[in-house]
């Protein structure tokens, strides 16, 4: 599994290598990434939930990047040279300037693979995917409610201009907004929608809701959408189904506040920390996988 | 021979026009972009957005708090940043907030900031997903909200635009408890 995005330093180079977590920080390449909002809580979940599955660790592309666009196109530029050599089981694409003709050149490059990654797009990178037209070629994107009312609105390219109507919408109009992004196929193969209620929509159908725990307070926490994301993209490339990797994801990230007690001041690597209590106590319950042993870094 | 299998550079798609009153504003606008590191290109705005002239300058649109910061810096006049295509002209002007009781979160569109009601702390932020958000984060976690700079003068994408927006409301609401 191959992560790639950006992280708010400015200096950091473009690096990249397997992923360790030393303390409160990620290691890449001998660099300390601190796990913040954005592609390091993201990294940070994935990293969580393969430690606990005692699998390969995630791979990370990072730069650095403070909005400017530099570290952006860097990555985009690496994975379009190298995506074929690297042939990743699975690619997630997380924060990067959206660049609509970079994600071009890069969904052409995915193409060329002998094995097709299994692609994964949240953040800004699922924003330049729409605006590019190619949410259909990614088999995954995890929206907000937000970022839901942007795939349902076809002219939109940012979620700053989406229609009014659409952003009104109350959580419970999520099968609509669904519907419409299908429509102008602004939508990827599965869904998963994080609000309220989580929504898990595959082939155009909601397979499932997720709405307990109900921890209100998680909104306000910011990475906490990208540890959902980190999460499905771990389970997927643990080869769980894509619905089910979905919905576990949503229902371990919901626990992993609750056990954190979360209010809205909590930060994010605080619910990253109750990945493995909540995978110990719930993921035999939810996966049917109820004995983890062997694996990856064993003899 | 190889030069005749070069593939044709692509074209820059931005999603979004700078408009201006006459053409030198544009070409100087096009120049002080370029000089500033932004990819940009001239182009004719179509019908239903013409301001004045028939130049107009491409960006990516998501740059645009960063671009409009640029031309004011450089004393590039322009009439207005607006998105290509027939969605939506106007950002999004909704605003909603939640009581958590300590607690307040402010959403502007895809973008949350939270505060302490007592001491007008920011807790967090939250949502977007451009590269300088989790950059805001570190910037404004922890800080008063009459202490910090805001968002849009140290942003340089839509989101942050969207942040600034949630910024602004937070800090009346937080004056007006004073």
């Amino acid at each position: 599994m191959l992560i790639a995005g950006t992280v708010p330093i400015k200096s950091l180079p473009l690096i990249t290598g397997e992923v360790r977590a030393d303390g409160g920080y990620l290691v890449v390449d001998g660099y300390r990434i601190p796990c913040t909002q954005g592609t390091a809580a993201m990294v940070s979940a994935a990293l969580a939930a393969t430690n606990y599955l005692n699998i390969e660790p995630p791979q990370a592309l990072i730069a650095g990047d403070i909005g400017q666009g530099e570290g952006s196109r860097a990555i985009y530029e690496y994975l379009i040279q190298n995506v074929s050599r690297l042939s990743p089981d699975v690619l997630v694409l997380h924060y990067c300037l959206p660049i609509i003709t970079l994600m071009r050149r890069l969904c052409e490059s995915v193409e060329r693979c002998a094995r097709k990654p299994i692609m994964i797009a949240d953040a800004s990178s699922m924003y330049a995917a729409k605006a590019a037209g190619l949410a259909s070629r990614f088999d995954i994107f995890t929206p907000d409610a937000a970022e839901m009312a942007f795939l349902a609105d076809p002219d939109a390219t940012h979620p700053a201009y989406i229609a009014r109507h659409l952003f009104d919408a109350d959580i419970a109009q999520t099968p609509n907004l669904v519907a419409a992004a299908y429509q102008h196929k602004n939508a990827a193969r599965l869904l998963l929608v994080k609000g309220t209620v989580d929504y898990v929509v595959s082939n155009e159908s909601i397979v499932a809701t997720i709405s307990e725990p109900n921890v209100p307070e998680l909104e306000a926490i910011g990475g906490t959408g990208d540890t959902i994301t980190g999460l499905v993209s771990a389970l997927v490339h643990a080869e769980l189904e894509l619905h089910e990797a979905a919905i576990i994801a949503a229902k371990s990230n919901r626990m992993a506040g609750k056990f954190a007690q979360a209010t809205p001041a909590t930060r994010v690597w605080q619910i990253i920390e109750q990945i493995p209590s909540v995978f110990k106590e719930y993921l035999c319950e939810w996966s049917g996988v109820c004995c983890v042993k062997g694996g990856y870094g064993d003899d | 021979m190889e030069f005749l299998k070069r593939k044709k550079k692509p074209s820059f798609e931005g999603g979004g026009l700078v408009l201006f009153r006459d053409v030198q504003d544009a070409m100087k606008a096009e120049k002080a972009l370029k000089g500033a590191g932004y990819e940009v290109k001239l182009v004719a705005p179509p019908p239903t957005l013409r301001k004045g002239c028939d130049l107009a300058v491409e960006v990516n649109l998501v740059e645009q708090p960063g671009i409009e910061r640029a031309l004011k810096e450089k004393d590039a006049d322009y009439v207005s940043v607006v998105p290509l295509g027939t969605g939506s002209l106007e950002l999004l002007r909704v605003v909603k907030v939640t009581d958590f009781g300590k607690w307040v979160m402010v959403k502007a569109g895809n973008m949350k900031l939270t505060f302490d009601k007592e001491s007008g702390i920011i807790v967090n932020t939250s949502g977007g997903g451009c590269p300088d958000i989790p950059h805001l984060h570190a910037e404004l976690i922890d800080k008063g909200l009459t202490e910090t700079p805001h968002p849009r003068d140290i942003g340089f994408t839509l989101c942050a635009l969207m942040l600034d927006r949630a910024f602004e409301e937070s800090l009346a609401l937080w004056q007006e408890e004073r």
